[in-house]
């Protein structure tokens, strides 16, 4: 076999298992995705306050589904929405939002808060897990730069709360936030909020 | 664009005045493959002209709506309430335009489903492949005696957004203190369950700060009535003894009105109303029992997977019309909808088998303007149902703090504006 041939074949063999997650058995990706968008925007790209998912990764989409499934992650009225899909569902749904493209959501923010986030931001060593500016550098790490405000405030308010189920791979958040005031948890979202 | 149908458009857009022709020249992108006529541009019909466009642009869709431009229902209580102008509840069908979609105003007359065709009134027709059908509610004009068009002027219904809010809104602010407001709440199944119970909240809310001696009471045709425990909870929390609430077992259906008088009549009182908000009956929309779409319970039958209508081929009902298994009439129902209809629809256009249906609903109710509330259903098609997913969706819980109650109240703010951006951007 030449070396073109190989990789046709290889070709082939990857769209073959990029078209893989969308079909999951006879999950349809869209199907299930357009559900989120009343609530979550067109694709995923909300218009605030409900989170921006169009273009979060899809490990990370998957894993925020499946705690909010199993109720070991606190929400509102995700984990009532989440026990309604089943785990290849899921697995569609976070294919379907990672492959749409991330678009900051649009919001009135305070740049004062902001500026003394950035600080907060830089002093705590926000950055070490959450990269220079909040944009996330693994896709494990969920992608702040540009995100809502005022969710990202809830879920701190949420890490801080020691009743409030937070999951394992985020513990390391409720002694981070709990060290924080209400005012700095709020300027921390402002800052990560501005990076558009 | 066929020679036909471009002649026929141009038929209508001179008799039944144009929204415009904005959008992706048809021609230019060679044969159409199908032609969708939607009905209604509300929160089912915006919907699928939209999700119909994004799933296949080589459908040409025409949205036929006969308002200039459509007002939400959902947060229209906030209206009554002095917090929210009906402008921020308008939208324009400018950027469905920019998806493709020809926007058309004009009342339909009737579907003609053995010629396949859509009538305008005041002439035009529009040829179809396939027919969405989502008109929203009609009222049953026969059901309480003396309620007929010409007493909404005295006794508004409310029930549809736009001026019969605004004419609610200005009684209730020019009602004296230590007036009584009545709202008679309608029979299942009705548009928005748990709609007269927050305008209940909404109208409360007003008058404790405006006219702390009046009173807020509901004739209810029903013994019980959705998120019941949440709203008289919140009433009560926020309003004290305001809201009273009348079971339809303890003489609470309205049976007969006087609009002259202001009068409610049920079975053993009269009541005096200084403003009476009357939200009737209900039954499916009148451009569906027109086009013979309804069944004697007057709503429209559907097969539940697709939502073609059980009476014609190649006609799909969605929204608050159809009969839809568990799903309630609201609009985030309509909009679920709205999207498995579209798939349905693309799927035939291009000899697919259409995908396994999922719907959703998600409603919040605002108690005051730092208090949600909300109910969630998962929804999977089950031996010709849509039934919910079991162990999935529910209410708010009752013992919910104040943080979270002003998180709920946030969230629904978040979905009216992301569910009108999906309908309307």
């Amino acid at each position: 076999m030449n070396t073109r041939n190989l990789l046709r074949l290889f070709t082939a063999a990857a769209l073959l298992l990029a078209a893989v997650p969308a079909m999951a058995g006879d999950v349809d990706a869209a199907m299930v995705s357009n559900t989120c968008a009343g609530c979550h925007g067109t694709h995923g790209e909300s218009v605030g306050a409900a989170p921006v998912i169009a273009g979060m990764s899809e490990p990370y989409l998957k894993s925020a589904m499946m705690d909010y499934k199993e109720g070991t992650r606190y929400s509102t009225i995700m984990g009532r929405i989440a026990r309604g899909y089943s785990d290849e569902e899921i697995e569609a749904m976070a294919g379907f939002f990672a492959a749409q493209t991330w678009t900051p959501g649009k919001q009135e923010l305070d740049a004062e808060l902001a500026g003394k986030g950035g600080a907060l931001h830089a002093d705590k060593g926000c950055a070490m897990c959450h990269g220079p500016v909040g944009t996330a550098p693994s896709p494990t790490v969920p992608n702040l730069a540009g995100q809502f405000a005022e969710y990202l405030y809830y879920q701190m308010r949420d890490y801080a709360n020691p009743h409030a189920a937070i999951p394992t791979t985020a513990m390391v958040m409720r002694p981070m936030c709990q060290n924080l005031s209400d005012e700095e948890l709020m300027s921390l979202a402002h800052f990560y909020a501005s990076q558009q | 664009m066929s020679q036909l149908n471009r002649r026929s458009f141009i038929k209508l857009a001179g008799s039944a005045g144009l929204l415009g022709l904005a959008g992706p020249p048809l021609l230019a992108h060679g044969a159409t493959k199908a032609r969708v006529v939607v009905i209604g541009g509300g929160y089912g019909g915006a919907i699928a002209a939209k999700y119909l466009r994004l799933a296949d642009a080589g459908i040409e869709v025409t949205l036929v709506e006969k308002d200039p431009a459509f007002v939400s229902c959902p947060l229209s209580n906030e209206v009554l309430a002095g917090d929210r102008s009906i402008d921020s509840l308008t939208f324009g069908f400018d950027g469905l335009e920019g998806h493709g979609v020809k926007a058309v105003q004009g009342e339909v007359s009737e579907i003609d489903a053995a010629n396949r065709e859509v009538k305008i009134k005041g002439g035009g027709t529009l040829p179809y492949d396939y027919v969405v059908v989502s008109p929203g509610v009609d009222f049953r004009w026969d059901a309480i005696d003396g309620y007929d068009q010409a007493a909404t002027e005295a006794m508004p219904h409310a029930w549809k957004a736009g001026p019969q809010t605004l004419l609610l809104r200005k009684q209730i602010e020019a009602m004296a203190d230590g007036g009584t407001v009545f709202i008679t709440a309608p029979p299942n199944p009705f548009r928005c369950p748990p709609g007269p119970y927050e305008r209940a909240a909404q109208i409360a809310h007003y008058l404790t700060r405006h006219k702390p001696k009046s009173k807020v009471i509901i004739l209810d045709h029903k013994t019980r009535f959705s998120k019941q425990g949440l709203f008289t909870a919140g009433w009560k929390r926020h309003y004290g003894d305001m809201i009273s609430w009348v079971s339809g077992a303890e003489d609470g259906k309205v049976l007969a009105v006087d609009p002259k008088k202001g009068v409610l009549i049920t079975d053993f009182s009269e009541h005096k109303a200084d403003v009476a908000n009357v939200i009737p009956p209900q039954r499916a929309g009148a451009v569906a029992t027109r086009s013979g779409l309804v069944d004697d319970s007057g709503w429209c039958p559907v097969d539940q997977r697709t939502f073609e209508s059980s009476i014609h081929k190649d006609v799909f009902v969605i929204g608050d019309s159809c009969v839809a298994g568990a799903m309630p009439k609201s609009g985030y129902a309509a909009n679920s909808q709205g999207k498995v209809c579209a798939a349905v629809i693309a799927a035939r256009v291009n000899g697919r088998e259409p995908p396994e249906p999922s719907y959703v609903n998600t409603c919040y109710s605002l108690l005051a303007p730092d208090h949600g509330i909300s109910v969630a259903a998962v929804y999977r098609y089950e031996d010709g149902n849509i039934v919910a997913v079991e162990g999935a969706g529910g209410l708010s819980p009752s013992d919910a703090s104040a943080e979270i109650q002003q998180r709920e109240a946030v969230y629904q703010r978040s979905w009216f504006r992301n569910v009108t951006a999906d309908m309307f951007t």
